[in-house]
């Protein structure tokens, strides 16, 4: 397990200084910014495609520690696609769905299960055991819920615009897997 | 900023006794007195949104209700809603040239609440035409309002009536004969019932509320269903549109921004204002600001050893110049039972080493003013200077107790003034002060590194927070009211919280 098993997707663009560890498998048009965390500690982890993963972030697989020395499986973290991990945001969760926010600085634990268009508000705690259902928002100081209408929408043109940005500032790891 | 300024543990006491930390006080250059929020007088300049910052006469705003009538905040989350264009698709689909039309709804940024969430239809011009709620109750509102203002009106007539009544010349006999007119009434066989010219003419009254008392049973599901804590909101919520108090989350509709004010403060005494902002409602600056923060030198605690109750710890206090002239600042034994006047005597109390230009006359202003300050006598008493105080306010007493004796020095030192280029200057500090070494630590520029001996009082219990208070002497220099500037001795109470008292080793 401590030895680094990176596979990325034709299309991916993920940066040299960002920090992958473990068993990643990085899915094609996801964005990977310098300096962002990712730790494949307790099994591997599989992201999905156009994710943006920004500055600082951190996605780490770690079981709970009463789930820790149940040996039979290893757990496999599955991130699905169009989720958003914005600047320094923190995210343990065991599972994690489509079209999901979490904004600046929020925390996910690592027993929450994050289903499909979820937002996490900047600076939210979450960390109790829970599954959040489709559409959840939790925002401010109290991380009051709330359900919203439809998922968030996508950030295609933010998407677009790094995809062209990054490669001229950064240098950019090069996709070893064929589709 | 608020790291540095926020935890208060050197408070200043205002003139009126409350103690503050020094970023939010006052310093009135015609009185030499600190104030702060509690004894100035508050007055609205001018109303504005804080969003479209447009500014909103008076008049105007009253009607409003005190909002603005274009900007809404998020009725989830109380932050201001921004209008977001989704654009609906061309207005008859077989021409294909025709431009997608444009739509505008009401979305938070913060929580995501959006105004399609409670089916407020989508709008085609920017600033909306958003529905308005009714307010249910508006028509029982007014009627009320109508009628209290109705019986307003009559108590005011009554008034004028009586007034105009005494005034006349025949007395009436039962007030000398003490039968009163109910009784005089009933002798002569008129009926008692006596109807008071107020309620003669009263106005219509609405409709009383009645009393329910048969009140609707629990419904069941209460107790059945599990509640979806999503849909119901929360207090806040509720409160934040008090007509409709919304039970649940469907029923959120965006509510008016409520406008800002900007005020100016006025010293009470002399009457000047002490702050006063910019009209301009997107301007941050202020056209008149004496902050104390400019002109007392302020305190900051360095280092304090560990508090031992009964023994003598050192404590090491910053004091920083703020003002563009030299101060000499010495210390006072802090006198809790002393007479609060007798500091502010002191401080009218002109120093005549410099300011020799100041007239007799002058003086005596000064002495007047100041003593309805120091004895709080009736002002009508004293004849009338030049500058009437318009509110005489006794300085309450200082409620803070100080548990810690402090070594009082008997030397001062001096403060150079503030030099902003002195933080680029590698040169040295090239000053050529005589300090006393056993009070001056280090200084540099216009700060200075002063230690102090203070001592917990010996009764103390452990964890109990030490308090010591001393009373600062600096020297303010006037440049307002002549060409020459003036010096003043000018006294402030400063309290330090050192923290908590630890055990004895």
């Amino acid at each position: 397990m401590s030895r680094n098993n990176i596979k990325i997707l034709p299309g991916a663009l993920v940066c040299e200084e960002s920090k992958l560890r473990g068993d990643i498998t990085i899915g094609s048009g996801t964005i990977v910014h310098p300096s962002a965390t990712i730790i494949a500690e307790a099994g591997p982890i599989i992201i999905g495609e156009c994710c943006l993963i920004e500055e600082q972030v951190k996605i780490i697989h770690r079981l709970p520690f009463d789930q820790q020395n149940k040996e039979n499986t290893t757990p496999v973290l599955i991130i699905g696609s169009h989720n958003v991990f914005e600047v320094d945001c923190t995210v343990e969760s065991p599972k994690i769905g489509n079209n999901n926010v979490f904004e600046s600085k929020c925390y996910v634990g690592n027993k929450v299960t994050v289903s499909n268009g979820c937002i996490i508000g900047a600076g939210c705690r979450v960390t109790e055991e829970q599954i959040l259902k489709e559409n959840i928002i939790i925002f401010g100081s109290k991380c009051q819920m709330r359900e919203g209408l439809d998922r968030p929408g996508l950030q295609t043109l933010q998407m677009e615009t790094l995809s062209k940005m990054i490669p001229n500032y950064h240098h950019i790891k090069k996709p070893n897997k064929k589709v | 900023m608020s790291y540095i300024t926020g935890p208060d543990v050197v408070k200043y006491a205002c003139s009126c006794g409350l103690l503050k930390p020094i970023s939010h006080l006052y310093f009135c250059r015609y009185c030499f007195q600190l104030r702060c929020s509690f004894c100035v007088c508050h007055e609205v300049d001018s109303n504005f949104c804080g969003k479209c910052s447009e500014n909103i006469p008076s008049s105007e705003a009253r009607v409003k209700k005190n909002r603005c009538g274009n900007c809404y905040v998020c009725p989830s989350c109380q932050q201001e809603l921004s209008t977001r264009i989704a654009s609906k698709g061309p207005v008859n689909p077989e021409d294909s040239k025709s431009t997608p039309k444009k739509m505008y709804y009401l979305s938070c940024q913060f929580c995501r609440w959006s105004s399609r969430d409670v089916g407020i239809p989508d709008q085609s011009t920017v600033t909306g035409g958003w529905p308005e709620r009714e307010n249910v109750h508006s028509n029982r509102l007014q009627e009320l309002v109508d009628m209290y203002k109705a019986i307003v009106l009559a108590q005011k007539q009554q008034k004028d009536k009586d007034k105009k009544k005494q005034r006349g010349k025949f007395l009436s006999y039962t007030d000398r004969t003490g039968v009163t007119a109910a009784a005089l009434r009933k002798r002569i066989g008129l009926p008692a019932e006596f109807t008071h010219p107020i309620l003669k003419n009263k106005p219509k009254e609405p409709e009383p509320a009645s009393a329910k008392t048969e009140v609707d049973e629990v419904p069941e599901q209460l107790l059945t269903e599990p509640i979806n804590l999503m849909e119901i909101t929360t207090v806040e919520q509720r409160l934040l549109q008090p007509e409709a108090q919304p039970v649940t989350v469907d029923k959120l509709f965006p509510v008016h921004k409520q406008l800002s004010i900007k005020r100016s403060l006025r010293c009470r005494h002399c009457e000047h204002n002490v702050s006063k902002p910019e009209y301009n409602p997107s301007s941050v600056k202020f056209k008149i600001q004496l902050f104390a923060y400019y002109h007392i030198p302020e305190i900051r605690i360095v280092t304090v050893e560990p508090l031992r109750a009964g023994k003598q710890c050192e404590l090491i206090v910053k004091f920083t110049n703020p003002t563009q002239h030299q101060t000499t600042i010495a210390f006072l034994k802090l006198n809790m039972d002393e007479e609060d006047a007798s500091l502010d005597s002191e401080v009218a109390e002109v120093i005549q080493d410099l300011d020799q230009t100041l007239s007799l006359q002058e003086k005596q202003q000064m002495s007047l003013t100041s003593l309805p300050l120091s004895t709080s006598q009736p002002s009508s008493l004293i004849s009338v200077p030049s500058r009437q105080p318009s509110l005489t306010i006794e300085p309450r007493k200082i409620s803070q107790e100080v548990n810690c004796d402090i070594e009082v020095p008997t030397s001062s030192f001096i403060l150079p003034p503030r030099d902003d280029a002195a933080e680029y200057d590698d040169s040295g500090d090239t000053h050529n002060i005589q300090d006393d070494p056993k009070l001056v630590k280090w200084r540099k520029s216009n700060k200075a590194f002063i230690k102090l001996n203070v001592t917990p009082m010996s009764d103390l219990a452990l964890n109990s927070e030490v308090v010591c208070g001393f009373i600062m002497q600096h020297i303010y220099t006037n440049t307002v009211a002549s060409k020459e500037p003036q010096k003043y001795n000018h006294k402030v109470k400063v309290f330090l919280r050192l923290g908590q008292l630890v055990g004895s080793e």
